[in-house]
């Protein structure tokens, strides 16, 4: 075996699973986000039916008016069917006269069908059986389901319609999913997306602020600590990363709860209680840029400690003989050293922050109202989650394609900016 | 100005590794802090500048205690074996560095690193970083950053360590020309004896936190005061040979030298015998076969083992006929013996 297929061989699990975890769901995410899935059409093929509540509807899809009107008044014909209904509402005789006087008869007009009802020799005298034995004989495609498009524009055609209305009422009679780009056109269209791309700047941004600061923070503070308290603090600061999710944000909720640690201690001193979580978008934004500010810091402080252990000490000696305190030490030799890895990190987080939805999913979900809600949430409520019960999954799609487009576009800057600087730069810590 | 370490003493938790260490530096003077790997130099080079804090005695500059005093206030220059640049900045901005943290106007700084860029000659360097300059370049701008504050002490740790054999000649000269040309007091940490006899006025020789000897090279190698700095100084080393002595220097083994003039003592001692001492030119006197012969260029280092045993160097300039397994018989300059009791202190 040459060494280069040797080479695929081992590549071959990691080809697999980029394929399987990256490739396959951004493809789908492409297809979904052209299509007008949801929870109404279904994942599947579906059939034709002009439902009746949804008639009004019809000439705002193109459909004349002549053509509505035919299918709503598309006559009525004694059939074996009608009769067979009949007998059963109003009696064997009833529906045996009818059906040897007038079998196969039509009418334009449910009066006349009502006339000759009346004129019967056993007739239906009330004038709303009437109407309702009538109706028994209507010859209308309203509400019957067809399970192919052949047999809904035989149907179409028996009824007399308009043939150029054919292909608009087959389009608004599918019940299944189809083709479309309107998800693209909807985006930029609702107000409501310019509201979710706002508010994730503005988690990304301060998130991404918290993290790194207080990262460097925590970095700067516990290296100047004796070793073993210095651990001991990494350590308690690196809790919220280990964390399950749910149990660090189920701590958060209990922490800012109407009946909460910080709702009980403040109530000590007369503060009304109340939830320090939802009750205004301030605080809402506060505990979940706290909430990630949290978990982001802890890896940060952890790159950036490494990054300062790495710096020889023999330098720092140096910059205090040289004569510069703590802060111009951090300032002019610590900081300085540090650049890549805060660059290295503002780029993953950005990255991480755009896409990362399940600390606000599990705190506020988006609320108070639809303050907290950021663009991957919305994706998720859209497509998956969603309170009015009809999950757009062609919609949700296309909000998260928005998120793989400006993701790629990212990684490929970072990347490129990255290579770009490590080919120009030598290493520049020796020992 | 003067540097007065007095009762130095330093712990590393249990470990004491210097105890009542007293050491006196003269204005101007340069002092070598010469031992062996792990004996404390740079423990008492830290101690000095102020990085590490000492665990008893105290240190004067000049009249000033800075027993406490913390290292950013102490006037201190400091050249580190690896140099300890900051990658970041420039060679301007490094040097001009111990300046700008104490906010001395920018047209000043340039001022002064332009004359210390002068003073180590690397005026043409200044926009470059330090992964862009040579060993020796590296080491002039840490030099340069080391006096631009007109620091009161120049500490040197290993400062040519990490030189080539020619550049480390070439920065031997230069140091101490920088220093002779500034009169600024130095102390110069080095386990390279050939570094600290060149270069320093004084010598003081460390061995496991104490000090052995303090004296002027010349002194120190003509006259060491214990065994111990007899066989650290001197390249070829000297060679020792038990003995008694009695009438004569008895080596035991049949063999025996005539008594240095001035010996007093008695009895069993411990003989030692510079290479350029021994050999051809200082008569007859000791038996023995050449075993080894190694051309060093200039001179040959020859090792013979006497007669009945012992061996003994000789070093002899370049050319001479002498090969391994000749027996010879070559005398030894009397008056340079040194002789040391048992325990190694010098008789
Ligand atoms: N931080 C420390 N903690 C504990 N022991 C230390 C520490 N620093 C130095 N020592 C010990 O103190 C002794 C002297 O160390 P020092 O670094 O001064 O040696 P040195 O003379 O400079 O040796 P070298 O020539 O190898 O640099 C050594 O035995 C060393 O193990
Ligand atoms: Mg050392």
């Amino acid at each position: 075996m040459t060494s280069r297929t040797l080479g695929i061989g081992f590549l071959t699990p990691a080809l697999v699973a980029v394929f399987i975890f990256f490739f396959l769901p951004v493809m789908l995410t492409v297809v979904f986000a052209f299509t007008n899935m949801s929870t109404s059409t279904g994942i599947t093929d579906g059939d034709y039916r002009i439902i009746g509540d949804r008639l009004r509807n019809l000439s705002d899809a193109g459909v004349s008016q002549a053509s509505i009107d035919k299918l709503e008044a598309a006559g009525y014909q004694i059939t074996e069917a009608g009769l067979a209904a009949l007998a059963e509402q109003f009696g064997e005789d009833t529906a045996d006269e009818l059906r040897d006087d007038f079998l196969g008869q039509s009418y334009a007009k449910r009066r006349d069908l009502e006339r000759v009802l009346r004129s019967l020799d056993d007739p239906i005298r009330k004038t709303r059986d009437r109407k309702a034995a009538a109706d028994l004989f209507a010859v209308s495609i309203i509400n019957t389901r067809f399970d192919t498009e052949e047999e809904f524009r035989a149907a179409l055609t028996s009824t007399g319609i308009d043939a150029g209305d054919h292909d608009a009422l087959t389009r608004f009679a599918y019940t299944g999913w189809g083709w479309t780009r309107d998800n693209f056109r909807l985006l930029l269209e609702l107000p409501s997306t310019l509201r979710y791309a706002a508010n994730t700047a503005f988690y990304v941004l301060c998130t991404l602020s918290f993290n790194i600061l207080f990262g460097l923070f925590l970095a700067i503070s516990t290296f100047y600590l004796p070793a073993k308290l210095a651990n001991t603090f990494r350590a308690i600061w690196f809790l919220p990363r280990i964390l399950p999710p749910v149990l660090y944000v189920l701590m958060w909720n209990w922490f800012t709860w109407d009946t909460g640690f910080i709702s009980t201690v403040t109530g000590w001193f007369g503060v009304p209680q109340q939830n320090w979580m939802m009750q205004t978008t301030t605080r809402a934004w506060t505990v979940i840029i706290l909430i990630n500010g949290f978990v982001g810091a802890s890896l940060g402080m952890i790159l950036f400690s490494s990054a300062i252990k790495a710096i020889p000490t023999s330098m720092l000696y140096a910059s205090e003989v040289d004569g510069a305190n703590r802060w111009q030490q951090v300032r002019y030799i610590i900081l300085p050293q540090l650049r890549w890895p805060i660059l290295f990190m503002t780029a993953y987080q950005t990255l991480s922050l755009l896409t990362s939805f399940e600390y606000i999913l599990l705190a506020t979900d988006g609320g108070p109202g639809r303050a907290t809600e950021v663009w991957a949430l919305a994706a998720y409520h859209t497509a998956l989650n969603n309170y009015g019960g009809n999950l757009q999954y062609g919609l949700g799609a296309a909000y998260a394609l928005v998120l793989v487009v400006i993701g790629i576009a990212a990684s490929a800057l970072y990347l490129r900016l990255f290579n770009f600087r490590e080919l120009l730069i030598k290493p520049r810590i020796e020992q | 100005m003067e540097l007065r370490l007095e009762k130095f003493t330093k712990r590393f938790g249990e470990v004491t590794v210097i105890e009542d260490m007293d050491l006196t530096v003269e204005s101007g003077e340069m002092m070598a802090l010469l031992g062996p790997s792990g004996c404390g130099k740079s423990t008492t080079l830290f101690a000095i500048c102020g990085i590490h804090k000492m665990s008893g005695g105290s240190l004067h500059f000049g009249d000033r205690n800075v027993t406490t005093m913390p290292a950013q206030q102490r006037s201190v220059g400091v050249v580190f074996q690896n140099y300890a640049l900051y990658p970041h900045m420039t060679v301007e901005q490094n040097i001009g560095f111990p300046l700008k943290v104490q906010r001395v106007s920018k047209s000043e700084i340039r001022e002064e690193v332009a004359r210390l860029s002068d003073l180590v000659q690397i005026g043409n360097l200044l926009d470059r970083r330090p992964a862009q300059l040579s060993g020796g370049q590296q080491q002039r701008v840490a030099l340069a950053r080391a006096m631009i504050r007109k620091p009161d002490v120049l500490l040197l740790d290993e400062p040519l360590a990490n030189l080539d054999a020619k550049l480390r000649l070439e920065m031997r000269s230069e140091i101490r020309r920088i220093q002779r040309e500034t009169g600024i007091t130095a102390i110069l940490v080095t386990h390279d004896q050939v570094e600290a006899m060149s270069m320093c006025d004084r010598i003081a020789l460390m061995k496991e936190g104490q000090i052995m000897q303090l004296a002027a090279p010349e002194e120190m190698y003509a006259n060491p005061s214990s065994q111990f700095v007899a066989g650290f100084l001197g390249n070829p080393p000297i060679s020792f040979l038990d003995a008694v002595a009695g009438e004569r220097l008895d080596l035991g083994t049949g063999q025996s030298l005539a008594r240095p003039f001035g010996l007093e003592a008695t009895g069993d001692v411990v003989i030692g015998i510079r290479p350029e001492f021994f050999g051809p030119q200082h008569g007859t006197g000791l038996e023995g076969e050449v075993i080894f012969v190694e051309p060093q260029g200039r001179e040959e280092l020859i090792d013979v083992r006497l007669e009945g045993g012992g061996e003994i160097r000789s070093v002899l300039p370049a050319g001479e006929p002498v090969k391994p397994g000749e027996r010879i018989n070559w005398g030894v300059a009397t008056d340079r013996i040194l002789a040391f009791a048992k325990d190694g202190t010098r008789l």
